[in-house]
């Protein structure tokens, strides 16, 4: 695409390699589109659940973004501008979820906080347990979420330049008035980015969910997990299902393309 | 550049490493024979297998363990199965209505049984105690066929409603819903009498499911339609149904088949 009137030509390589890169994303999406049961998807869509699942999908997902978001930007502050032994490891074990596959998180929240786990067996004595619960699946879906958001703002603290912050706390703006009016509004890309991409891998959450959170109707069954049971009964239900899914998420990445890829 | 040929080094050892693998083995060309079978059939056939290469030289058996439902769509769309054995008589109608099925018959039989926490936290002494409330039950869900049972078991005790009011989790498999009684995390599940295995039976207590309501399933398996070497299909149909076959199967706690 040319941008500012600058034509530049693609060299031939680059074309090829690129289409073909494009249509082996694209077209798994374009026969689900092609598949799909068109003529009765209203009843395939209601009959799989696949609505009460879309509901909980985006309060599940938007619950964990947000939580992601809140714990995640202090995670990256403390790793791009302090300095403490063993960040290193700090740092590798935050984005661990990134890597990791996400049933190996669900183990692992399952052995923390699950209803015997190392954590939760003792709140389960208070009377909380958050295995089978929305509240759960919020967490599994946070678990895997938050990495995203600490290395798009830990890779824009980085990039800062400093000299903003230090002119402000030379004019005398305090710490928390320098980091509301001049780090934060600086990193509002990265920020931004970290968010849509927390949000987006969120929806998508499968493996933690469905081995921490369990798969109930109305209550941990978000989307994903509804085309994943719709599979065994009603494969044209399950793909109904998944394009709700698809179109929910190319929506909002289409909405937010400015923010991730800047302007 | 250097970094380059090192990988391309690297990509040719592996290469030749599998070749040379393939090659190996018993000397002679190896066939591959493809078995669909149900999850809940995993450790049984495993062994099946072994013994039934042990038997057929030059014979490899490639399982692909899943869902009866799941592997009958898979059968349908994709036919690469050579032997497919289901855990329900209504996926094994599936395939042999498309694409068609030679050989079937029963092999096994399979029935409920309630499991819980070893420390039985809901305090389940009967089939009827799964309705209580408050209780977190675990099935399987609904299309997988020991989840079906299940609830057709529990229509049967007249308790459908109350139970499926506790259900905390429709799992997606049986290994699934045992997981979720092992590690604690739930009070009480509907499972095979064949998924309480010996690695298992440590870590959950069994209670029995009454006869009148208990659900009986008969496992059948055929040679698939368009098999790559249906003689060799066939064999292994006849050794899984054979004594050396039904004796495993015994000791992995399944029913012989209504026939026998």
């Amino acid at each position: 695409m040319a941008r500012g009137g600058s034509r530049r030509i693609t060299p031939a390589p680059v074309a090829v390699l690129s289409a073909i890169g494009i249509a082996f994303l694209a077209v798994p999406v374009l026969a689900l589109v092609v598949r799909a049961p068109w003529s009765e998807i209203g009843e395939k869509l209601a009959a799989s659940g696949a609505w009460v699942a879309f509901r909980l999908s985006l309060v599940v997902s938007l619950t964990a973004a947000a939580l992601s978001f809140v714990l995640g930007v202090p995670i990256a502050w403390v790793l791009a501008r302090s300095s403490f032994p063993g960040r290193a490891l700090v740092r590798a074990l935050v984005i661990l979820p990134l890597v990791l596959p996400p049933v190996v998180g669900g183990v692992a929240l399952l052995t923390a906080l699950g209803r015997s786990g190392v954590v939760g067996s003792w709140l389960y004595d208070l009377g909380i347990q958050l295995t089978f619960t929305t509240a759960g699946a919020v967490l599994a879906t946070t678990f895997v979420s938050i990495p995203l958001v600490i290395l798009s703002a830990e890779g824009g603290l980085r990039s800062l330049d400093p000299r903003y912050e230090q002119a402000a706390a030379a004019m005398g703006a305090s710490r928390m008035h320098t980091l509301r009016r001049v780090t934060l509004p600086m990193l509002r890309p990265q920020l931004a980015a970290g968010l849509v991409l927390a949000w987006a891998r969120a929806l998508g959450e499968f493996g933690a969910t469905i081995t921490f959170a369990g798969n109930l109707a109305g209550r941990t069954q978000t989307l994903p997990l509804a085309v994943y049971e719709a599979r065994q009964t009603d494969p044209g239900a399950a793909v109904a299902a998944s394009l709700l899914l698809v179109a929910l998420s190319l929506v909002v990445l289409v909405a937010m393309r400015d923010r991730i890829f800047g302007r | 550049m250097r970094r380059w040929s090192a990988v391309l080094g690297c990509a040719a050892l592996i290469l030749t490493a599998c070749g040379s693998d393939d090659g190996s083995g018993d000397g002679g060309a190896t066939a591959e024979l493809t078995v669909f079978a149900a999850s809940s059939l995993t450790d049984a056939f495993t062994e099946i297998g072994s013994d039934f290469e042990a038997a057929n030289d030059g014979v490899a058996v490639i399982f692909n363990f899943g869902s009866s439902g799941e592997l009958a769509a898979q059968i349908a769309s994709e036919g690469t199965a050579d032997v497919f054995a289901s855990a329900s008589e209504s996926y094994m109608d599936d395939v042999s209505a498309d694409p068609g099925v030679t050989g079937r018959t029963d092999f096994a039989q399979n029935r409920l049984v309630v499991i819980t926490p070893p420390d039985n936290p809901a305090d389940i002494r009967s089939f009827e105690d799964l309705g209580n409330p408050g209780v977190q039950v675990v099935l399987a869900a609904e299309g997988v066929p020991v989840g079906d049972y299940a609830r057709e078991a529990l229509d049967a005790a007249g308790i459908g409603d109350a139970v499926l009011a506790n259900v905390v989790s429709n799992e997606e498999d049986n290994a699934s819903v045992v997981a979720k009684i092992i590690s604690g995390e739930a009070d009480a599940a509907i499972v095979y009498v064949s998924d309480v295995t010996s690695q298992v039976a440590p870590d959950v207590d069994a209670i029995d499911v009454p006869d009148a309501v208990n659900v009986i399933a008969a496992y059948p398996i055929a040679v698939v339609e368009g098999a790559q070497d249906p003689e060799t299909a066939q064999a292994f149909v006849d050794f899984a149904t054979g004594p050396e076959g039904q004796a495993t199967l015994a000791a992995f706690g399944f029913l012989p088949p209504p026939s026998a």
